[in-house]
């Protein structure tokens, strides 16, 4: 038989009848093949052919319809596989959404085809429901991969995957396959040799062919290849196959596939077996026929015990590690690559030495822009630099491989950097490395090092740590200071990836003073509150902190195995105490004075509308602190606020960050102020996570509370932030009971849980000249800060200065209070104290 | 010969060394170790609570001088590592009867 192509289809001079006509001649055509014994893949295709010119007439005949549309063959015919009797499997895509129109082009389309007396399976969509397509049916989505365009917009399907998640799609459709496969092997007992086999279904049947193809087109093409019976082998099964199908279908009038016995000698017939006896045919044919079955259950086996699992955008997890499915696709498209070392950090595994190939051969064809393309790209390099188990692994291999370089060229200077002195033991790059595994080790249980591992389960961004660490020596090697030009390259990185300014000023920071917590922790006298004092200043808040201490003990720690000694170890943790107790307890010492620096730069940068004298009033009198918690635009906004800040006013605004909010309150002193303002936002089930509170000595308070939306309410109704806005004013304005509004769900979180630990507070009257510390350290709860401040305020104390934390489930909070102007005496603390444990553990 | 051993604060040994170094007394051993002296260390707090931090850290430098050099170089210790703050530090002077070099066996005697 000739692989004809169908011949040209013109709807207006093709009448109906010729339709009619054009599938008998096919099927003629087929019919006589199949009785010549020759029913097989060539005749099958030229069906297949004949069957789409069809279809290409139908859909001319239809009509128009308002859009775009394209018909899709599916499943067999999808393969050009259509047997005499098979059911034609048809999917009609819409480029947008169905109108009666288009409806109408359904009908004028389908109808026909059900005329003709062909059994139509078909599937309508819109391109629209693509995104939706990896929660479909797993047998629509196995129909879909052998999906082959037949007429109309061939893009429409390219359009309809795009939406979807892929590798979700292809994991499932791998899923329901094998399902599939192991139901319909029950089915017949799990064994191929049956004397009346089913040709299509029965175990070494053309569905476990078709089963094991899909496999290796869905984890990885070249995987039948691998093991199996040979192609040929596979290809001569297939054939014999169709074949015998074909005969099935011709003898039977049908859609039949079982081999009976009655079937079996008119098979053997068509097929050309002969034999002296009735009997040797029939045996002869069934001997091949078990011999083809054994050789596709052999593959389809294979394939399962073998296939990859699919794992993300052309990516497989295979035996031998992370893999790509399609090498060259993805030798071209730079971008993907750091998802190959993400699924093998995810995975707990290696990449494997074919994907390592594909990126060490290609890595040098491209530059840093060709990695991170878009914000998710660089977003994608954050989530991958949070330090983990298997960072340090991959990231070597991507620094063996070229590709760290190519992807951040800064890194480039430092490899193989030899700089000699007494302390060092490994190249620069390498050193490098090391800090970072010295990070994740802390995230791996550790023993002796418990307290830098919580101190790195409590950072907020801890990837900006390790991004941080990859640069922090990449200044060696070019002179003198190695930290300023460190600085400098880490700044060109941080201009590509766009980071936001509280990421880069942080980065920036910690590259520039990585030194700096060493040379004071081992080599000044950290005894002397002056040179604690000195270092607070440096960092100027608990994150920055802990980031530093983290990244000097990662640093030390990858100098030589000898170098962290315990004993420096215990000088870093005693100067980060130290610190730590500074800037949450003693801060509220430390004002803000005329000659400050930092004024002297807001006075110089500020805009038109503001007076020097107005900037310094607003300023005077408040922690040093507020400076290092606000970029200058918010200090402005801050001084215009507070100019025309009315007696008995309010102003508050919400902003967005990221998965959080900030609500940030300006209004005058008054009792119950931080308890109201915290008891409004735990009304509406926020999850108040980190704050402060500063109480200027006029009575100006500013207040900032980081908080997470759990019930969504801000994202759900529109004008949602206004209306919390209202209430906050009624409240903060006498004209509304926030206690009425909280009772209802504080009752309801009281009654859900009773603390996982016992309350810490702790008074201390020592810490700072002007106010009483109270630390209290709790399991966090809704409405906790609430009930904390309004016990202090019914007990008479006006909450000064708060600084709110919370580290997991912990809420760590500070607040600095007075009562009457002057510190509490020691039974006001006791009675405070006792008030509060009450509170904390439920009794009052 | 006399064994000079300084317990010292860890800020200090640099000064400690360039003290002995104008001595002429360059080959010493300097030990991290951690003790406590008569306050028997302290109370620290960190997040609300108290925590006994017993042994502190401190520098240990030993150095091994001829008699007539003892005196100076426990000056030049005490001059060099004083604060005047608690802490600061102990010298302990051992008599030293004969000493060895590995490499050559040479033995020296007091």
């Amino acid at each position: 038989m000739s692989d004809l192509q169908p011949p040209p289809v013109d709807a207006r001079s093709v009448p109906r009848e010729t339709r009619t006509t054009r599938l008998e001649v096919a099927r003629r055509e087929l019919e006589a093949a199949t009785a010549r014994g020759e029913g097989g893949r060539q005749a099958l295709k030229q069906y297949s052919q004949r069957m789409d010119a069809v279809i290409q007439q139908l859909f001319a005949e239809a009509g128009t319809a308002s859009q775009l549309v394209g018909v899709f063959a599916l499943g067999g015919y999808g393969r050009r596989q259509l047997c005499l009797h098979s059911d034609i499997d048809l999917l009609v895509l819409f480029a947008d959404e169905i109108t009666p129109l288009d409806e109408r082009f359904l009908h004028g389309f389908l109808n026909p085809l059900w005329d003709l007396g062909l059994t139509v399976g078909h599937h309508v969509r819109e391109v629209g429901e693509g995104s939706r397509l990896a929660d479909d049916n797993p047998e629509f989505l196995l129909a879909l991969t052998d999906a082959r365009a037949v007429v109309g917009d061939a893009t429409l399907l390219d359009q309809f995957v795009d939406g979807t998640e892929v590798a979700r799609m292809a994991a499932r459709t791998l899923q329901a396959l094998k399902t599939l496969i192991a139901e319909r092997h029950a089915r017949f007992n799990d064994t191929l040799y049956q004397l009346e086999p089913d040709v299509k279904d029965a175990p070494g049947g053309l569905r476990d062919l078709f089963g094991a193809q899909t496999i290796a087109k869905l984890t990885d093409p070249v995987l039948l290849a691998q093991g199996g019976s040979s192609s040929r082998v596979l290809d001569d099964a297939e054939e014999f196959l169709f074949r015998v199908r074909s005969v099935l279908h011709l003898e039977s009038k049908r859609h039949h596939n079982v081999l009976t016995h009655e079937l079996q000698e008119r098979v053997a017939d068509r097929l050309g077996y002969a034999g002296p006896s009735v009997r040797q045919p029939v045996e002869r044919l069934m001997g091949d026929y078990f011999r083809h079955a054994r050789a596709i259950d052999r593959t389809v086996r294979w394939a399962l015990r073998a296939a990859p699992l699919p794992i993300g955008e052309n990516l497989v997890r295979a035996s031998d590690g992370i893999r790509f499915v399609d090498v060259r696709e993805a030798s071209g498209r730079p971008e993907t690559w750091l998802a190959l070392f993400q699924a093998a950090i995810d995975g707990g595994c290696p990449v494997s030495d074919d994907a390592m190939a594909c990126v060490e051969q290609n890595a040098g064809r491209f530059s840093a822009a060709d990695f991170f393309p878009t914000r998710a790209h660089c977003q994608g390099l954050l989530h991958f630099l949070k330090p983990k188990s298997g960072l340090y692994a991959r990231l070597s291999e991507m620094h063996d491989a070229g590709l760290l370089g190519q992807m951040l060229p800064e890194f480039k200077g430092i490899s193989f950097l030899v700089v000699r002195d007494f302390y060092h033991k490994y190249t620069v790059d390498e050193h490098t490395l090391l800090t970072i595994r010295n990070l994740e080790r802390l995230t791996e249980p550790s023993p002796g090092r418990e307290r830098f591992s919580r101190l790195l389960g409590e950072l907020q961004a801890p990837e900006l740590l390790t991004l941080s660490l990859l640069y922090h020596d990449t200044g060696k090697g070019r002179g003198q200071s190695h930290e300023v030009e460190s600085r400098r390259l880490a700044a060109k990185m941080l201009d590509r990836l766009a980071l936001d300014s509280d990421a880069r000023a942080l980065v920036e920071f910690l590259v520039s003073e990585h030194l700096k917590m060493s040379l004071v922790a081992f080599r000044r006298d950290t005894e002397d509150p002056e040179v604690v004092r000195q270092f607070a200043g440096l960092v100027g808040v608990e994150e920055r902190l802990k980031l530093l201490c983290l990244m000097t003990f990662a640093d030390v720690g990858a100098v030589s195995p000898e170098t962290l000694t315990p004993w420096k170890e215990e000088l870093l943790w005693r100067l980060y105490v130290d610190t730590y107790n500074h800037l949450t307890l003693s801060y509220g010492d430390e004002v803000i004075d005329a000659k400050q620096a930092a004024i002297a730069e807001l006075v110089e940068q500020r805009p038109a509308d503001l007076s020097q004298d107005q900037i310094a009033a607003f300023l005077q009198g408040l922690p040093r602190r507020y400076l290092q918690l606000f970029p200058g635009e918010a200090v402005y906004r801050h001084v215009r606020l507070a100019n025309d800040l009315a007696p008995g006013s309010v102003q508050a605004w919400f902003e967005r960050k990221e998965s959080a909010w900030e609500l940030t309150v300006l209004t005058r002193d008054q009792p119950f102020l931080f308890s109201n303002i915290s008891g409004v936002l735990s009304s509406y089930g926020m999850d108040i996570l980190r704050g402060f509170a500063f109480t200027k000595p006029d009575g100006l308070v500013v207040d900032m509370f980081h908080f997470t939306d759990e019930e969504r309410f801000l994202e759900l109704n529109p004008g949602g932030d206004a209306q919390i806005l209202r209430v906050l004013e009624d409240v903060i304005c006498g004209r509304r009971d926030v206690a009425v509004k909280l009772k209802g769900r504080e009752e309801g979180a009281l009654r859900r849980k009773l603390p996982a630990f016992a309350p810490v507070i702790h008074c201390d009257n020592d810490a700072s000249k002007r106010y009483t510390i109270v630390e209290i350290i709790t399991e966090n709860a809704l409405g906790l800060l609430y009930r904390m401040s309004r016990v202090m305020s019914e007990s008479g104390c006006d909450v000064d200065l708060v600084l709110i934390a919370t580290e997991g489930r912990r809420a760590i909070d500070v607040f600095h209070l007075t009562q009457g102007g002057a510190k509490l005496s020691p039974q006001q603390q006791l009675e405070l104290t006792e008030n509060l444990q009450r509170v904390l553990e439920g009794r009052a | 010969m006399k064994l000079i051993k300084s317990i010292v604060r860890p800020n200090k040994v640099d000064e400690v060394k360039a003290a002995l170094e104008k001595l002429q007394i360059s080959g010493m051993t300097v030990t991290e170790v951690r003790g406590h002296g008569k306050q028997k260390g302290h109370t620290a707090i960190y997040r609300g609570q108290e925590y006994q931090v017993s042994l502190l850290p401190k520098m240990e430098v030993e150095v091994v001088v001829p008699d007539s050099i003892v005196e100076d170089a426990i000056k030049a210790i005490i001059e060099a590592a004083r604060t005047g703050e608690i802490g600061d530090g102990r010298v302990f002077v051992l008599p030293v009867h004969e000493s060895y070099k590995i490499r050559t066996g040479e033995r020296e005697v007091s």
